[in-house]
């Protein structure tokens, strides 16, 4: 029994890793109308900006930080450099452009950090007991973390005027224009919250796991997974999303086997999509 | 050199193979396709596993088309009425399935290790050069009937019907047709084509492996097309000689400053493949053997 609550509490740990990558996706998918197959690539951008802040400082929060800022300058450069030119044409042309960028980027980290993984060289920890379950600290401090960044990005879209811009462009980009709101302006910012939680997503799974130019593009099918589960443009949905995905494939591991991850995530994108193509969550668009 | 051309035309006609097959998916139906590998993939594995236990080619061949096909129906069936981008999520997600099973499942694939000592086309027949000469002979036959039958579908009312769902699906639902039942079958027959170039490359090759049918293959298909000129026949072509001439050049800048790793140059390939369909997709979306009077 503690054996399947480690399980349930790892696939926790993954699922919020999933759901705050499918947050970072579904903001832009909101809004922008296609689904941003770099995402995972800004994953791995935050990563490696966090592996060279945490080697210069020795300290992860600043190693964090620097992950973050990275992930919303590539957001916002990808946006000004392509995205902006694409929009009003068809989402493929996005599309075809994002796997461009996640192709950009995983080649250039490729050339400059190899092909070789990387780790956060963390202390480690003795885990907590509590009764039978071993905890891990660090897995309750990613934990934390992506709640207080869930928190944040909530507070942004619902208590701030940008974002209250935001979810106006995602309700009606035409009417958002009509009153007077800037659409540059409001999707520059929104390209830089989607890459510095794409980024954080990024770092959290690479203290977890490792740091490899892979790491993000790997997680796209979970991620895009998720982000449809969950209802797109909906961020509540998305996390949980996130989280029950994170959690059905660590309980599901014993069974398929731990190569088959992702194809479960694969089974259960194509059965949300049959079933229920808006999502738990959905309400914007019944569209799929 | 000799040797070497006939080489780089195998591989060449190869892609070309492939780009027919997305060209008539993306470029005259409007199909986004982002797991040709994949079907390419079953294709190389139904020859090579079928070989492997003595099925002649004659049979082994046709029957990699056809399980290419036996998996793009359901996929079809299950998927195809998806918003398109959804569909091009799914259907990657399909390939690298695919790939997965044929990673994990030693019995039937032999996992990482791959299938080796896949028996060479006309083996039995004829030796060095000849072989070669017999086998880019085949493949310019396939290619051929593939370019023909899709200049039979252009002009045919199958032909006007997945252009008139390319450019505008409403109106065709509009006029009571269903088009995902003509989708269904545009996407079976690009597998078809696919499994073909996957048993051809099969036993070319000689060895397969699943890290031989990663995305990127998809996605060199779809810079291709895109370069060359989507939903042009001539644009599969020009397209499939551009990557080719882009992916043997870059082996020789290699040769050229060996200081440059293999791994780096792989991710330089990569680059450049990103780049070109960010550019593409950007400047010029109509290829380079598109109309030139239109931005």
């Amino acid at each position: 029994m503690s054996g399947f609550l480690e399980l349930a509490i790892s696939g926790l740990m993954s699922g919020l890793v999933i759901g705050l990558a499918a947050l970072a996706l579904t903001l832009v998918f909101g809004v922008a109308r296609f689904a941003n197959a770099a995402t995972g690539d800004f994953m791995t951008c935050g990563a490696y900006a966090a592996l060279l802040g945490f080697g210069a400082t020795g300290s992860m929060v600043v190693g964090g930080a620097v992950g973050l800022a990275a992930g919303a300058l590539v957001g916002m450069v990808s946006y000004l450099l392509v995205f902006r030119t694409l929009e009003g044409r068809p989402s493929v042309s996005a599309l075809l452009a994002s796997i461009g960028i996640g192709f950009v980027i995983r080649a250039v980290l490729g050339v400059v950090y190899g092909h070789g993984q990387q780790v956060f060289q963390l202390p480690l920890v003795r885990p907590w007991r509590v009764y039978d379950l071993r905890i891990q600290p660090n897995d309750l401090k990613i934990g934390i973390t992506a709640l207080v960044a869930l928190l944040v990005v909530f507070l942004v879209l619902h208590a701030t005027p940008i974002g209250r811009r935001m979810r106006a462009v995602a309700d009606d980009p035409m009417l958002a224009r009509v009153s007077g709101i800037a659409p540059r302006q409001v999707m520059l910012a929104l390209w830089a919250l989607s890459g510095a939680v794409a980024a954080l997503a990024g770092v959290l799974l690479g203290i977890k796991t490792v740091v490899s130019p892979e790491m993000g593009w790997e997680m796209l099918i979970p991620v895009f997974a998720a982000a449809v589960l969950g209802g797109i443009g909906h961020p509540v949905g998305a996390i949980l999303a996130g989280v029950l995905l994170g959690v059905l494939q660590e309980i599901a591991t014993p069974y398929v086997g731990f190569t088959y991850k992702l194809a479960l995530a694969f089974v259960i994108l194509l059965a949300v999509l049959l079933v229920r193509p808006k999502g738990l969550f959905g309400r914007v668009e019944g569209v799929r | 050199m000799d040797a070497y051309l006939i080489a780089i035309a195998i591989i060449t006609a190869i892609y070309v193979l492939l780009a027919l097959g997305l060209n008539l998916q993306y470029g005259l139906t409007g199909i986004v396709n982002f797991g040709h590998v994949g079907f390419f993939c079953v294709g190389a594995y139904t020859t090579a596993i079928l070989s492997e236990h003595g099925v002649p080619l004659v049979v082994s061949f046709p029957l990699a088309a056809v399980l290419a096909m036996a998996f793009a129906w359901p996929l079809g069936l299950v998927s195809i009425r998806l918003r398109e981008d959804y569909f091009a999520i799914v259907s990657l997600g399909f390939s690298e399935v695919v790939r997965l099973v044929a990673t994990s499942e030693r019995w039937l694939t032999n996992g990482v290790q791959g299938i080796a000592g896949i028996p060479k086309l006309f083996a039995g027949w004829l030796t060095g050069p000849a072989q070669s000469y017999a086998v880019l002979g085949l493949l310019v036959a396939f290619n051929a009937l593939a370019i023909l039958a899709m200049l039979r579908i252009v002009r045919s009312p199958f032909g006007r019907m997945i252009e008139a769902i390319r450019d505008n699906e409403e109106a065709v639902k509009a006029l009571g047709k269903d088009p995902a039942g003509f989708k269904i079958q545009v996407l079976v027959l690009g597998a078809a084509l696919a499994g073909l170039a996957g048993a051809v490359y099969a036993h070319y090759i000689g060895y397969i492996s699943p890290e031989q049918f990663l995305p990127l293959i998809t996605f060199q298909i779809w810079m291709a097309i895109i370069m060359g000129g989507v939903g042009r026949i001539s644009g599969a072509l020009v397209g499939a000689g551009i990557l080719m001439l882009f992916l043997e050049g870059s082996r020789f800048l290699r040769d050229v400053m060996p200081f440059i790793s293999e791994v780096s140059m792989a991710s330089v390939r990569l680059g450049v493949v990103g780049l070109a369909l960010i550019l593409f997709t950007m400047y010029r979306p109509q290829g380079l053997m598109g109309d030139f009077t239109r931005k």
